[in-house]
């Protein structure tokens, strides 16, 4: 009994070695990659505005309407100009990021968890729970997901909470076929029958084994999904389905100065530039790590 | 990213683009639309896109200017007369107006026009106090009312005149292929796109002007505003955001039109603190009309406090007005036991009028009454509307017609409807009930009078201001002047010379 | 294989039931009433509820239901849309042509693109073009669709003037919409092609031919591609749904009368049997593009054709 904790023990030992070298490997990798790590400064940068808003700009300021400030250009004063309101649009766009990247983190792992949790059981137990899964997954993919949305946003309301359940139960469909075909493959392999027939309890097969070695897709697609995440949400507030004011959301700051297309063309290009330098960032991020994560493309 | 930005600057730049200039023989219009439209049938048709379709298609009994000034002009009915003690309308038919397809227009197709109008979930309520209406003869037609009803005369106005056989043939046709005997008629449609129609050229005021109307749908305001310059539309009503830059090109000429819709806050006068006077009087106080209106109408509308439009039948400058005193709202507060910073709650909003909230949101902010913005769907909004599950809302009604139309917001039947302060009073109920009756104009006036005074007394709600219709339009084309709430008719319209 | 196609179709009953239930649920949980909604803020209760009568729709939620599959099996009908109180079908029939066009543009143009720039860099690895192709890809799937919408028509409607600004009624006017549709979305399969043509190229086979001395052109086009392809023909198939999603933004721009402003509308109106009637319509066609795509993947791998013949398992 004592001896076999000892291997255990140093089994885990070695696999935090082999972690840590792997983890070298992979960082090697992405860096030969320079699209990819341009991706990762820009990700590093915008985390870091979402990280420190408050101290780069008070978050009264985006919603303080100064009715003699109204839609003016970018100055000293306010860099990035003022909207229709006179809310300074720097402040909207700086704070906006949290609001933006909460949604697209926010949808992307909430439709990760459930994408595991379905798709896994349903990979890894097959039949009845299979096909039950599948049944409802392909009654969900039948209806486009922005339609989906939609019709959750008009059934719920509009608020975050719910733009976020609405984004997330439209890509749901998505990552339980994903994971469901990772599992399916990982689970075939040796070393998850030699886990079975030691007796080790399902979910630990499941949580311990196959789905960290189904990990590598699985981040690239999360990754890549937050720029989607982040896009959907735009295209719901330009339907006019958002969150609510006066928070600043991107997407919202973008399909409001539409309206102000001629009149104010600024308000339309600095929220425009961050939600596509963001979206951009995760897409480069996510296209460095498929390489950098696929065993495959050692060479 | 460097690049794109110059793009679109230099796009924006450059849009003072001369357009294609007309030919003088031009002779058809294309004209935008913001929605399609649902239906062309001439009774159930809920939106005014419809209706500014339809106008174009049918005619009525009489024209009545909507601001209650003018008598009202013969169209179908070349004279009329009402019966002394207001009970009988006798309307005096034209013998040379036919339909598009050429069978006449009979008494017997305004009997029918006007009991399936009566008849209509959509649009009967307008003449609801009609009793009947019989044809005493081929053209001769008497409107009976249970009860005087002194602005019957501009309901009665509004049904349009159909066939009575045409719908007996085909009701199918009768909606989708539809026939009047206005100035143009209909040719074709094509769902979700465009509606075409061609000149009447026997209408009985003479043939109009413009031979061919194009009808497109264009939901999006900046799309709409690149169409109207680049030429392909011709007559359009634009968002205000747009106006400046229409406005900056010669080829364009841009129409202000009054309208008495008001955008307005209720206030749930069944729920505390609403049903103190003095609190619905500091709100009213509170909110600088003259910022929203910049903020929310790009200056498009006109700052007025009271729920009667200024060139409404029964307004006048002595009823009072609220301005910007938010010192003055503190008082009130004070005076009505609100410790502030005081939470009020949410404030209800539908979609489109979010910008009305955020405002608001802000100025009562600074006397120290918090409120957080709920916005819903236009469909969930409305049923918490009618359920009275609310506070405090912000959005903004049409009551055209004559002013008796007003009752709907402030009399105890309209609660769950449009009186959405939910206020019950006997009195104001009372008032109405006379307005309704009187037939002496200046009386009318006067009992209008009592009504608004008292409604301003008592802050029953806090209205923001009128917006205005803008519309947007070819400089060659000659428009007759618009007047309030800036309904058109095409047959008026040419092209310059 | 006819056993195994006639078997999916079959299959589709059940998936089509589920959701047309899933959507009638979720409009019914919407609060409002089409009566409401349509007579606005002034009506009265009375010509509210008349109105709610004459569309049946005060009667509970799991009737309602029932009646409406009923309508479709017995009757062959969609449905009378609340509000324009006319077919459907006919409102569908209408706008579909419009929406399909755009579908077929945007998948055809996107299609192009990502996957002869997918080959190229496959085949450039590493090169600057790889990444400058791979980059720009992109940048424009990371441009907000309504966003490129409105510069395309800044541009070319209104600075230009080379291509109308709204409508359907010629090719013209597919162009814009066409564009914004494609080139946001061509990123993807930009992206599949690339990793599965560098995947074949690793292959045995492809390095056995190489062995034999066939020209590298020849590999390419002979073997690789024939073999990358596959997985990117399986992803056309759902791709015909993003474009739809797509399709929705740019009609919204561009004013184009499709399905996809033809639901929306329909949502925020509660038009209950616009809403499921067009629903289902596209998840029929979804469900047909999806088949059509199976079995025309058996057809390029013989290895699967196989696999429907011994009465495999049909899909991974």
């Amino acid at each position: 009994m004592a001896e076999t904790t000892q291997t255990l023990r140093s089994a885990g030992a070695a696999r935090g070695r082999k972690k840590n070298s792997q983890a070298k490997e992979i960082w090697r990798r992405y860096r030969k990659n320079k699209a990819a790590v341009l991706g990762l400064v820009i990700l590093i940068f915008i985390l870091g505005i979402a990280l420190f808003a408050d101290l780069i700009v008070p978050y009264s300021k985006c919603i303080e309407q100064v009715g003699a400030d109204r839609l003016q250009g970018p100055s000293l004063a306010h860099f990035f100009g003022t909207d229709e309101y006179g809310r300074d649009l720097f402040a909207r766009v700086v704070h906006g990021s949290r609001f933006s990247l909460f949604i697209g983190v926010a949808t992307s792992l909430m439709a990760l968890v459930f994408g595991a949790i379905l798709g896994a059981s349903a990979g890894y137990f097959g039949g009845v729970v299979d096909n039950v899964i599948c049944r409802i997954i392909d009654v969900f993919a039948c209806v486009p997901p922005i339609l989906l949305s939609l019709a959750v946003v008009a059934a719920l309301g509009t608020n975050l909470r719910n733009l976020i359940i609405a984004i997330t139960v439209s890509c749901i469909p998505g990552n339980v076929r994903l994971i469901r075909s990772l599992v399916l493959t990982v689970a075939e392999q040796d070393y998850v029958e030699a886990a079975r027939s030691y007796g080790t309890s399902t979910p630990r097969i499941l949580f311990r084994y196959v789905l960290p070695n189904a990990m590598g897709p699985i981040i690239v697609n999360t990754t890549m999904s937050i720029s989607d995440m982040i896009l959907s949400a735009a295209g719901l507030s330009f339907i006019g389905m958002g969150i609510q004011p006066p928070s600043p959301e991107w997407g919202a700051l973008l399909s409001n100065a539409q309206t102000y297309l001629f009149t104010a063309p600024y308000m339309l290009v600095f929220p425009g530039i961050f939600i596509i330098l963001s979206s951009l960032a995760f897409n480069l991020v996510g296209d460095g790590l498929t390489d950098a994560l696929d065993p495959k493309l050692k060479d | 990213m460097k690049k794109r930005f110059a793009l679109l600057a230099a796009a924006c730049l450059c849009m003072a683009v001369s357009m294609t200039s007309f030919a003088a023989d031009k002779t058809d219009i294309v004209v935008a639309m913001d929605a399609d439209v649902d239906t062309l049938h001439p009774t159930d048709f809920s939106t005014t896109v419809e209706l500014g379709v339809l106008n174009q298609i049918y005619d009525t009994l009489l024209y009545y200017s909507p601001d209650g000034t003018k008598d009202p002009e013969p169209r179908i009915a070349e004279s009329y007369e009402i019966s002394d003690d207001g009970l009988d309308y006798t309307f005096h038919l034209r013998d040379d107006v036919t339909f598009h397809d050429g069978t006449p227009v009979t008494a017997d197709d305004v009997v029918f026009s006007i009991e399936l109008y009566k008849a209509s979930e959509y649009q009967g309520s307008q003449i609801s106090m009609l009793s009947s209406v019989e044809a005493t003869d081929e053209h001769t037609v008497v409107c009976h009312l249970d009860a005087p009803y002194s602005p019957f005369l501009q309901g009665i106005c509004s049904p349009m005149i159909a066939s009575k056989a045409y719908y007996e043939s085909s009701e199918d046709d009768f909606v989708n292929n539809p026939i009047g005997s206005g100035p143009y008629k209909f040719v074709s449609r094509a769902k979700g796109s465009n509606i075409k129609l061609e000149a009447n050229e026997d209408y009985y005021r003479g043939a109009p002007e413009i031979k061919e109307v194009t009808f497109e749908v264009i939901p999006d305001s900046s799309t709409k505003a690149i169409a109207l310059q680049t030429g392909e539309v011709n007559f359009a009503e634009i968002d205000s955001a747009t106006k400046p830059q229409l406005e900056a090109n010669p080829a364009i000429t841009i129409a202000e039109v009054p309208t008495s819709s008001f955008s307005y806050i209720a206030m749930n006068t069944e729920k505390e603190p609403f049903d103190d006077a003095r609190v619905r009087q500091a709100i009213n106080y509170a909110i600088d009309r003259d910022n929203l209106v910049a903020v929310c109408y790009d200056g498009e509308a006109e700052v007025n406090s009271n729920i009667c439009a200024k060139e409404r039948f029964g307004y006048s400058d002595d009823q009072f007005q609220y301005t910007y005193d938010p010192e003055k709202a503190k008082e009130l507060l004070a005076e009505a036991g609100i410790e502030t910073p005081y939470d009020l709650g949410e404030i209800l909003v539908a979609e489109k009028y979010s910008n009305l909230a955020t405002v608001i949101q802000n100025d009562l902010k600074a006397v120290g009454l918090d409120v957080t913005i709920s916005v819903k769907e236009f469909n969930s909004y409305i049923s918490d509307l009618q359920n009275g599950s609310y506070g405090i809302t912000a959005l903004n009604m049409t009551l055209e017609g004559d002013t008796q139309t007003l009752e709907m917001a402030f009399t105890s039947d309209y609660i769950g409807i449009a009186n959405n302060a939910r206020y019950s009073d006997e009195e104001m109920d009372k008032l109405f009930g006379q307005a309704r009756t009187e037939t002496d104009n200046d009386k009318r006036a006067e009992v209008f009078n009592e009504i608004f005074t008292k409604a301003q007394d008592e802050a029953i709600y806090a209205v923001m201001c009128n917006p205005m219709t803008l519309y947007a339009y070819n400089s060659d084309l000659t428009c007759p002047e618009f007047v309030l709430e800036g309904n058109y008719y095409l047959y008026d319209f040419s092209w310059a010379e | 294989m006819t056993k195994y196609v006639i078997k999916r179709i079959l299959y589709m009953i059940p998936v089509l039931l589920g959701v047309a239930f899933l959507v009638f649920t979720i409009l019914s949980l919407t609060p409002g009433d089409p009566g409401s909604i349509i007579l606005g803020i002034t009506a009265k209760p009375e010509d509210i509820a008349a109105l709610n009568a004459e569309f049946g729709y005060d009667k509970p939620f799991l009737i309602r239901f029932f009646n409406y599959i009923g309508d479709i099996i017995f009757h062959f009908s969609l449905g009378t849309s609340y509000q324009s109180r006319g077919p459907v079908m006919a409102d569908i029939m209408s706008r579909f042509p419009n929406t399909l066009m755009l579908a077929i543009l945007s998948m055809a143009v996107s299609s192009i693109i990502g996957i002869s720039l997918g080959i190229f860099s496959a085949v450039r690895q590493y090169s600057v073009m790889d990444h400058v192709c791979v980059v720009v890809a992109m940048i424009f799937a990371s441009i907000p669709g309504f966003w490129f919408g409105l510069m395309l028509l800044l541009l070319f409607a209104l600075k230009l003037g080379w291509l109308p600004s709204f409508g359907a009624s010629s090719l013209k006017h597919f162009i814009l919409p066409t564009l914004t549709v494609s080139l946001t979305s061509a990123a993807g399969l930009l992206r599949l092609t690339r990793s599965a043509m560098l995947e074949t190229i690793r292959q045995e086979y492809i390095r056995t031919a190489k062995a034999k001395g066939a020209s590298e052109k020849r590999i390419i086009w002979k073997h690789a591609l024939r073999n990358a392809l596959l997985p990117v023909v399986t992803t056309l198939g759902g791709g015909f749904g993003a474009s739809l999603g797509g399709a929705i933004i740019a009609e919204t721009v561009f004013a184009m009368p499709g399905m996809g402003t033809l639901i929306t509308t329909a949502i925020r109106q509660k038009d209950i049997p616009m809403v499921m009637g067009a629903t289902l319509f596209l998840a029929v066609l979804f469900s047909f593009v999806i088949l059509l795509v199976d079995v025309l993947y058996a057809f390029i791998d013989p290895r699967i054709k196989a696999k429907y013949q011994n009465g495999g398992k049909s899909r991974g």
